[in-house]
C-alpha cells in the first residue's frame, strides 16, 4: 500500500525549512530552574513529583526539509501537540531554538511573529478551534481578514477552499450545524486559505471517516507535490504516517526516540518502543530492495529480473518465484546489488513471527501481514 | 446552583464526616454556654469601656466640618467631586428631560417596541401594562426620575465594570488583585456606603447615582471576566495561530463569544441598580423610592403600596427585557433583511407618537386618567388588621419577649471581652485560627468604633431573623425537593421575589406589624427566604440519583434517606444557603431602621438626616464589620 518514501536526503542536502535545536518545554512554576539543574536528566514522573513541573518536550532536535512531510508519532501525552505549538510559539518554549527559513523564531518580536503566522505557517488543530458565532465562510476567511484583506477578495478565496475540502453549499452554516468531520475540514480550509509555506497539522484527520480521510490525505500529498508545501504532521495512525511521511519521528515522554524514513524505523528500530510502534507494519510493504540488497556472490547467476532501488520487497516476491536467480537492483544501467530468496524469506518470516506474537497465525504469502 | 462535586457524592456519607460535624456543633454549643454563664455572673458589670473608643466618630465630625468649610474652595472639590456631582446630576436631568420630551405616549411606544423586539410579545404586553400603572397611579414623573437614575448609574457601572472585567478576564494577575475588592464590595450592605457618598457629592441625585453605580459594578466586572475567561481555548489558539493581534482577538473572538454571558452580567447590574436606587432615596434620590420613603415615614401603607407596586413592575419588566437581550431566540423572528427597516419603523412610530401626543395636549399624563388604589389598600389593610391584628400583635410580642430582648440583653450586658472571645471561639470552631482572628477583631472593632450597643442590638436582630429564615427556608426547601408540584408552583414566585428591590419588602411588613424591630425582622425573613429555599431545594435535588438509588436499595425509609443521605450530601449547598440567608438578613435588618428598627441602621439614617458624619460613618463601618464577621464565619463553615 505505501510507496517507498522519496527520501529528500538523497538529493543534494538543501537548507532545512525548520531547524529545531535542543528544544525544551516544561510546564509549571520555576520551569527555568530545571534545565541545567539536578533534575535535568531525571525522567518525567520524578521531575513532576519533585518539582510539580511537567517536562512536555525534552531536548528535541530535528530538521524539516523544504517540501517534506515530517510526521510525528507517539503515545498520548508524549508531547506532540506541545512540540508542534512550540514551532510557532503558540506555546512559548522553555529553551532551545527554532529556526524557520534562517530566522530564529524565538528572537522574533511580537510583530514579526504575527507576520510569520499570517503568511508563513498555518496550523490545523486536533479540536478544530472554529469560531462558533461565525459562518463557515467567515471562519475560513478569518486568516485573510486579520491580514486586512477586503471582504469580496477573501470570500472568493474562502469559497474556493471550501469547495476544495468538499463543503460547497455550507458557506452560510454555522460550525455547530456541522458534523465533527465537516468541522475538521473547515479547519483545514482555514489553514489553506492563507496559502502558507508551512502547514502544521495536529491530528487533523482524526474525526474523519475512512473515505473522506483518504481524500484529505490525497489532498495533502497533492499540496506537497504540486505546490511544494512543507508540512509537520502529527498522527496516531501508523498507516497514515507511512502514507504521508517522508520522514517519521517517534516521541516518548517528550523525547525524540528516533527520526527516520519508514524504512529506517521498520528495518532498524532504535529500541523496543519504536519496535512496538511499527510492529503491525508488514516489512514487505515498507522495506525496499535497496535496503535489502547485497553484493552478488561469487558465481551467482546475474540474469535474474531487474528492479528499481525503490521497489518494495512485496513487489519482487512474484519475480523471485519465477526463477532461482536473484533480483538485480539497477539504477539505470548500473548494478547496485542483488536481492535473493533468503533475504526476502527472512523479511517474510519476521513479519510472520510478529503476527504469531499477536496471535493471528500465519498469513498467506501474497497478502503479507496486511490484515 | 452549587452542585455536589463528584468525589463527595462518590464517597457517600461516611462516619468521619458526621463525627466531625457533631464535634463542631458541640463546640458551638459550648461557646454559647460559656457566654450565657458569663452573662449570668457578670451581667451589666462590664460594658464596653468608653476609654477604648478610638475617637473615629469625632475624627469624622472634624472631617465633615472641614468639608463643609472647604467644599467651595478646595481644589479637590472644586475640580473633582463637584464636577462629578454636577456632571452626574446633569446626566440624570438630561435623561429625565429626554424622557419628558418624548411625552408619556412616546415613552410607551418606544419602550413597548423595544421590549417586543428583544423579548417578544408577552414581555411587551407586560411592559405596556407597567407603563399604564405608572400613569394611572399618578406616579409617571416619579417613575421617569427613577428610570433616569437607573439608566445613568447602569451606564456608568457598565462603562467601568465591563472594561475592568475584560482586563480581569485576560490577565489573571489583575483578576487576583481585584477579587478581594469585589468580595468586599459584595458583602458590604448597601446602607453602609451611603454616608460617604452623601459627604462627597452632597444630598441628591448625584450621590444616589454614585452609590447605585458602586453597588452595581461588582457583577458587571465578575460576569464579564467570567465570560471572557470562558471563551473556548481552542478558538482563541486558532485565532492566534493565524496571526491575530490582541485587539483582533478581543474584537473578533473574545467579545462575540462572550456576549451572551456578558448580557447576563448587564441584567444583574440593572437589577442591583434597581434595588439600590430605591434605597438611595435616603440620600435624596427622587422618584419612586422617595415616594415609598415618604409614605413609610407617614405610615401611609396605601401610598407606599402604590409606589411599591410601580417599582416592582419596573423591576420585573427590566429583568425580563434584559434577560432576553442576550438571546436572539427569545425575541420575535425577524429576517436579517427586515431588521433595519423594522428599527426605523419603530423609531418613526415613536416620533409619530410624540407628535400626536404633543398636538393632543398630552405632554404629561392626563390628570383625569387616574385611579388611586391607596384608599382601597388602606381599607384592606385595616380589614386584615381587624382579622389578624390580634395574632400579629401576639406574634410580635412573643418574638420580642422570648427571643429578641433576651438575646440582645445577653449580647449587650455580658462582659464585652467575653463577647469578643466568644466571636473568636466561634470562628475557631467553624473555620480555624484565621477565621477566629477575623471574627474577634471585627466584633472588637464594633466597640472601638463606639457602636458597641448598637452593633449588639443589630446582631441580635440578625440572629433571630436568620434563625427564622433558616428554619422556614429549610422546611420549605425540603418539601419542595420532595414534591415536583410544589417546586413548580414555587419557582415563579421565588423568581419574582428575587427581582424585587429589598425596600419594598418593608411595605407589607409595616402593614402587618406597624413600626419597630418586628416589621424589620419580618421583612428580612421574607427577603432572605427565596435564595435559601432555592439552594436547599437544588442542593437536595442535586444529590446524585445513583446514591439515592443505592440507599433505596438498602431499604432506607424516606426519613432515613433525607437525614442520612440527602442532607449530608447536600451539606455544601445547605451551608451556602445559611451564608446567603444571613447576609441578606443583615442587609435588610439595617434598612429596617427606616421603619423603626433602630440600632446601627438608625445611626446611618440619623447621621445622614442630621449631618452627623461621625455617627453615620461609624455606624456604617460597624455594619461592615458585622457583615465581615457573619460572612467569614458562615462561609468557612461551608467549606
Ligand atoms: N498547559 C499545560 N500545562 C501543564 N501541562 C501540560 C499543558 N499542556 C500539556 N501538558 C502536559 O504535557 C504533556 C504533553 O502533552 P501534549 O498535549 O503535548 O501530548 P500529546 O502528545 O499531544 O497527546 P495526545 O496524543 O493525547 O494529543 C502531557 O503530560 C500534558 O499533561
Ligand atoms: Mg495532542
Amino acid at each position: 500500500m505505501s510507496s517507498p518514501a522519496n527520501d529528500p536526503q538523497l538529493n543534494s542536502e538543501p537548507e532545512p525549512k525548520f531547524s529545531v535545536r535542543s528544544l525544551w518545554k516544561i510546564f509549571g512554576k520555576n520551569a527555568d530552574g530545571i534545565i541545567g539543574g539536578e533534575y535535568e536528566r531525571q525522567d518525567r514522573d520524578t521531575v513532576r513529583e519533585a518539582t510539580g513541573c511537567t517536562v512536555a518536550v525534552r531536548d528535541v532536535s530535528f530538521d524539516v526539509l523544504p517540501g517534506e512531510i515530517f510526521v510525528v508519532m507517539g503515545l498520548s501525552g508524549s508531547g506532540k501537540s506541545t512540540l508542534i505549538r512550540c514551532l510557532t510559539r503558540l506555546i512559548e518554549p522553555t529553551a532551545g531554538s527554532v529556526v524557520l527559513d534562517g530566522t530564529d523564531i524565538r528572537e522574533c518580536s511580537p510583530q514579526e511573529l504575527r507576520e510569520l503566522r499570517r503568511h508563513k505557517a498555518a496550523m490545523v488543530f486536533q479540536h478544530f478551534g472554529l469560531l462558533p458565532n461565525r459562518k463557515i465562510i467567515d471562519n475560513v476567511a478569518y486568516g485573510l481578514e486579520v491580514r486586512g484583506q477586503g471582504r469580496a477578495e477573501r470570500h472568493a478565496r474562502a469559497r474556493e477552499m471550501i469547495e476544495m475540502v468538499g463543503l460547497a453549499g455550507y458557506e452560510d452554516s454555522k460550525p455547530g450545524q456541522l458534523s465533527g468531520g465537516m468541522q475538521q475540514r473547515v479547519g483545514l480550509a482555514r489553514a489553506l486559505a492563507v496559502d502558507p509555506e508551512v502547514l502544521l497539522f495536529d491530528e487533523p484527520f482524526s474525526a474523519l471517516d475512512p473515505l473522506i480521510r483518504r481524500d484529505m490525505q490525497q489532498e495533502v500529498l497533492r499540496l506537497q507535490r504540486e505546490l511544494r508545501k512543507t508540512a509537520v504532521f502529527i498522527t496516531h495512525d501508523l498507516s497514515e504516517a507511512l502514507k504521508l511521511g517522508d520522514r517519521i519521528a517517534i516521541m516518548r515522554d517528550g523525547e525524540l526516540v528516533q527520526v527516520g524514513t519508514a524504512e529506517e524505523l521498520v528495518g532498524r528500530p532504535a529500541d523496543d518502543y519504536v519496535r512496538d510502534f511499527v510492529a503491525d507494519v508488514a516489512r514487505t510493504d515498507v522495506l525496499t530492495v535497496r535496503w535489502l540488497m547485497r553484493d552478488p556472490r561469487e558465481g551467482e547467476p546475474l540474469d535474474g529480473p531487474t528492479a528499481e532501488p525503490r521497489t518494495v520487497v512485496r513487489e519482487i516476491v512474484p519475480l523471485l518465484a519465477e526463477g532461482t536467480a536473484p533480483v538485480r537492483v539497477m539504477d539505470g544501467d548500473r548494478l547496485l546489488g542483488v536481492v535473493g530468496r533468503t533475504e526476502v524469506l527472512r523479511i517474510i518470516a519476521e513479519d510472520q513471527s510478529d503476527d504469531g506474537k499477536l496471535g493471528t497465525g500465519p498469513q498467506p504469502l501474497a497478502d503479507g501481514a496486511e490484515a | 446552583m452549587a452542585t455536589e462535586t463528584t468525589p463527595r457524592t462518590a464517597a457517600g456519607p461516611d462516619g468521619g464526616q458526621d463525627g466531625l460535624l457533631h464535634r463542631t456543633w458541640i463546640r458551638v454549643a459550648a461557646v454559647f454556654a460559656v457566654l450565657i454563664a458569663g452573662y449570668g455572673l457578670l451581667r451589666g458589670q462590664m460594658p464596653f469601656p468608653d476609654s477604648l473608643d478610638v475617637g473615629l466618630g469625632a475624627l469624622f465630625d472634624d472631617v465633615y466640618a472641614w468639608i463643609v468649610e472647604n467644599r467651595n474652595t478646595s481644589p479637590l472639590f472644586l475640580y473633582g467631586f463637584n464636577y462629578a456631582s454636577v456632571g452626574l446630576g446633569s446626566a440624570v436631568i438630561l435623561i429625565n428631560q429626554g424622557l419628558t420630551l418624548l411625552t408619556p405616549l412616546g415613552v410607551i411606544v418606544l419602550g413597548t417596541f423595544a421590549a417586543w423586539r428583544v423579548a417578544g410579545a408577552k414581555v411587551a404586553a407586560f411592559t405596556l401594562a407597567t407603563f399604564a400603572v405608572f400613569g394611572l397611579l399618578g406616579l409617571w414623573d416619579q417613575a421617569m426620575t427613577t428610570l433616569s437614575l437607573i439608566i445613568t448609574s447602569v451606564l456608568l457601572a457598565l462603562l467601568i465594570g465591563i472594561p475592568l472585567g475584560i482586563v480581569a478576564g485576560r490577565r489573571p494577575g489583575f483578576e487576583r488583585a481585584l477579587r478581594p475588592v469585589l468580595d468586599f464590595m459584595q458583602i458590604m450592605p448597601a446602607f453602609a456606603y451611603l454616608m460617604p457618598m452623601l459627604l462627597l457629592f452632597g444630598i441628591g441625585n448625584p450621590a444616589a447615582a454614585v452609590a447605585t453605580t458602586v453597588y452595581a459594578i461588582p457583577p458587571a466586572v465578575r460576569i464579564t471576566a467570567l465570560a471572557i475567561r470562558g471563551v473556548d481555548k481552542g478558538a482563541l489558539e486558532a485565532a492566534e495561530s493565524l496571526g491575530s493581534t490582541r485587539r483582533q482577538i478581543l474584537a473578533k473572538v473574545q467579545l462575540p463569544l462572550a456576549k451572551r454571558t456578558i448580557m447576563l452580567g448587564v441584567n444583574q447590574t440593572i437589577m442591583l441598580a434597581v434595588s439600590m436606587v430605591v434605597i438611595a432615596s435616603v440620600i435624596g434620590a427622587g422618584g419612586l423610592g422617595d415616594a415609598i420613603y415618604q409614605a413609610l415615614n407617614k405610615v401611609d401603607v396605601g401610598r407606599a403600596f402604590e409606589a411599591g407596586l410601580a417599582i416592582v413592575l419596573m423591576a420585573i419588566a427590566l429583568d425580563r427585557i434584559t434577560a432576553a437581550a442576550g438571546d436572539e431566540a427569545r425575541g420575535p423572528h425577524v429576517p436579517p433583511a427586515l431588521r433595519r427597516p423594522l428599527l426605523i419603523g419603530g423609531l418613526l412610530a415613536t416620533a409619530a407618537a410624540v407628535v400626536v401626543g404633543r398636538l393632543a395636549g398630552l405632554a404629561d399624563w392626563p390628570r383625569e386618567v387616574r385611579i388611586s388604589i391607596s384608599d382601597w389598600v388602606n381599607a384592606a389593610n385595616t380589614a386584615v388588621q381587624d382579622v389578624f391584628g390580634g395574632f400579629t400583635a401576639w406574634l410580635a410580642e412573643a418574638t420580642l419577649n422570648l427571643l429578641l430582648d433576651p438575646l440582645r440583653s445577653v449580647l449587650t450586658d455580658s462582659p464585652w471581652w467575653l463577647v469578643v472571645l466568644a466571636a473568636a471561639a466561634l470562628g475557631l470552631a467553624l473555620g480555624g485560627w484565621r477565621i477566629a482572628l477575623v471574627g474577634g477583631v471585627s466584633i472588637l472593632a464594633c466597640g472601638l468604633l463606639g457602636a458597641w450597643e448598637e452593633s449588639m442590638d443589630t446582631l441580635s436582630q440578625v440572629v433571630v431573623a436568620a434563625l427564622a429564615t433558616v428554619v422556614v427556608g429549610f422546611a420549605i426547601g425540603v418539601l419542595a425537593s420532595r414534591s415536583d408540584r410544589l417546586a413548580a408552583v414555587l419557582r415563579p414566585i421565588l423568581d419574582a421575589m428575587q427581582t424585587l428591590p429589598p425596600f419594598v419588602y418593608l411595605i407589607p411588613a409595616v402593614a402587618l406589624f406597624g413600626i419597630g424591630r418586628i416589621p424589620a425582622l419580618a421583612a428580612a425573613v421574607v427577603y432572605a427566604l427565596p435564595p435559601v429555599i432555592r439552594l436547599v431545594n437544588d442542593g437536595i435535588r442535586g444529590v446524585s440519583a445513583n446514591t439515592v438509588e443505592a440507599a433505596e436499595s438498602l431499604g432506607s425509609t424516606r426519613r432515613q434517606m433525607l437525614l442520612k443521605v440527602q442532607l449530608p450530601l447536600a451539606r455544601h449547598s445547605l451551608l451556602l444557603a445559611v451564608n446567603q440567608g444571613i447576609m441578606m438578613v443583615l442587609a435588610m435588618v439595617v434598612i429596617g431602621a427606616l421603619v423603626g428598627a433602630g440600632a446601627l441602621g438608625y445611626g446611618v439614617v440619623f447621621g445622614m438626616a442630621q449631618n452627623q458624619l461621625g455617627l453615620g460613618m461609624t455606624s456604617g463601618l460597624a455594619i461592615v464589620c458585622l457583615g465581615l464577621f457573619l460572612d467569614r464565619l458562615t462561609q468557612s463553615a461551608a467549606r
